[in-house]
């Protein structure tokens, strides 16, 4: 279980999380939407421990996040990565699991085996030579994708999966993700709504805060045409439903 | 011609050994400098070396302090401005570029000054400042090869986790590397390669041979391995063309080499481009 007790996060200064309190529980598909720069990332790398709170504490399986690290699978956007970098899609797979090679840094056969079949599983075998930067943006995320699944992480941290890659690729990704439903804890930061109405099981909108919504609720939320409205300022009723439906943790 | 003079000059036969030996320094470390992006670090340290080069020559010349060679104040100097960049960048990134230029320029202040200090001649100081070839002597080839062991040791049993480091830090976090820790131990590795290659190229044309031969080499390959033993055979040849050049010529070897190295780079460009494919450029997203 993930469990966010009071969390508050600034950069220099600048609040960027103010009392965050939330638990995820295992299993779940969660769908995290909010405006640009609401926190959603920063929220994610909280989560990984690369960000300390300024306030409250982080728990992930009881454990500060830092202490489990080798529990989470992370991909990042696509275009935050280095394109120009000398490395193939096979090597790049392969980093997912890092933390299992030998003392002289080659990996276990079975875990070379088991890259070789995500690989395959994601459609990117006729690519796995080729450097990753030459890949389009759908493959380079399946690819991406791939190196977090390698070491059979618990938690699945997704970053913006679907943005601007082609509608095939996306498929496969939820697809996939569809398949660990219920298996594992998937957390996917995402401003495709279709993808929050039809895949996730409740959505965490950051927008300084969190609050947590049961998915249709969002629908209702944009269909009222709110989408410029910060949705912390909103009424709790504006959905017109009952408090106890909006699940709301704040 | 210059092949006899190879063979029959002891001078140029030892500064052929050097530029070999360097060339293995510049493979390898230069290329973990490319594509971690460090090369404004690395210069940094290079420039840096010249306080801890002109502090052990005045204490040397001031004091007799005769076994303090400076070539230890360089080792001390690139070692010491290595760390603190590396812990400027880790800490204070917001103004980690200006902070890193003004380690730079107080490090090459400091040498300035103790060298002005130091009585007797200061051909020294141009020999520091834009290298001398034929300065090396059989010792300085011992310490060249000794340390191109341990680069290369290091970078044997570590290649992975630099890889990792070099291409995605986070990942690497993840899968619990030390990441702090093998970062500044690469600064570090930077550091000593920088010593090695001030005697062939000098303080101001180091970064040339730690970037160039990586950068070139880095053109025509997808694999960082392969990347590197190109840029060590690169930076071979180059060194061996520049220093035939400047004997031929009667220029100085660091900056024949330099300007070699940077009209290869200029020459491979232009052969790429009329020759290799441009890969897929990715759409421009909006950050969060």
């Amino acid at each position: 279980m993930i469990s966010f007790d009071s969390v508050s996060f600034a950069y220099d200064g600048h609040p960027v999380l103010s009392e965050v309190n939330v638990e995820i529980f295992p299993g779940e598909l969660i769908g995290i939407m909010g405006p640009n720069g609401g926190g959603k990332t920063t929220l994610l790398k909280l989560l990984m421990g690369f960000l300390l709170p300024r306030e409250g504490s982080i728990k992930v399986f009881g454990a500060p996040p830092e202490k489990a690290r080798l529990s989470i699978g992370y991909v990042p956007q696509v275009h935050r990565t280095d394109r120009d970098f000398p490395i193939t899609v096979l090597e790049l797979v392969l980093l997912g699991s890092l933390s299992k090679t030998s003392f002289f840094g080659s990996y276990p056969a079975s875990v070379k085996e088991k890259a070789l079949d995500l690989i395959e599983k994601l459609g990117l075998s006729e690519h796995k030579n080729k450097m990753f930067g030459s890949l389009s943006g759908g493959l380079a995320q399946r690819a991406l994708l791939a190196r977090a699944l390698l070491s059979d992480p618990d938690i699945l941290l997704l970053d913006e999966p679907t943005a601007n890659i082609d509608p095939p690729s996306s498929l496969l990704i939820f697809d996939l993700l569809e398949e660990m439903k219920g298996k594992k804890t998937i957390l996917i930061v995402t401003h495709d709504l279709r993808t929050i109405v039809e895949r996730v099981t409740r959505v965490l909108c950051v927008q300084g805060q969190v609050t947590s919504f049961l998915p249709g609720h969002i629908c209702e939320h944009f269909a009222l045409g709110l989408y410029h409205t910060p949705l912390l300022d909103l009424p709790k009723n504006h959905l017109k439903k009952s408090p106890d439906d909006l699940f709301c943790i704040r | 011609m210059i092949f006899s003079a190879f063979v029959e000059n002891p001078f140029l036969q030892t500064a052929l050994w050097a530029s070999l030996l360097a060339a293995l320094a510049s493979g390898v470390v230069g290329s973990f400098v490319v594509v971690k992006r460090i090369a404004f670090i690395a210069g940094s340290i290079a420039h840096s070396v010249l306080g801890g080069m002109g502090f052990c020559l005045w204490l040397q010349r001031t004091y007799g302090i005769l076994w303090l060679d400076p070539m230890i104040g360089a080792f001390a100097g690139s070692i010491l401005s290595a760390l603190l960049i590396g812990w400027i960048h880790l800490n204070y990134r917001q103004r980690e570029d200006a902070v890193i230029a003004a380690v730079w320029s107080t490090g090459m202040a400091i040498g300035v000054i103790f060298l002005s200090l130091t009585p007797g001649t200061n051909v020294e100081l141009m020999n520091f400042l834009f290298g001398n070839i034929l300065w090396v002597t059989t010792r300085d080839l011992i310490l060249l090869a000794s340390l191109d062991v341990f680069l290369i040791l290091a970078t044997l049993l570590y290649y992975r986790k630099f890889l990792a480091l070099c291409f995605d830090e986070e990942q690497a976090l993840l899968q619990g590397v030390a990441v702090k820790r093998l970062y500044l131990f690469l600064l570090s590795l930077t550091a000593v390669s920088v010593v090695l290659l001030i005697q062939i190229i000098g303080t101001i044309l180091v970064i040339a041979l730690l970037t160039i031969p990586a950068t070139l080499a880095s053109l025509f390959t997808h694999r960082l391995h392969i990347m590197m033993g190109t840029a060590i055979a690169l930076a071979a040849l180059l060194s061996l063309l520049g220093l035939s050049a400047a004997y031929t010529l009667n220029w100085p070897p660091g900056a024949t080499i330099a300007l070699l190295a940077a009209l290869a780079y200029l020459t491979a460009l232009a052969i790429k481009k009329r020759f290799f494919k441009k890969r897929v450029a990715l759409p421009i997203n909006i950050e969060d």
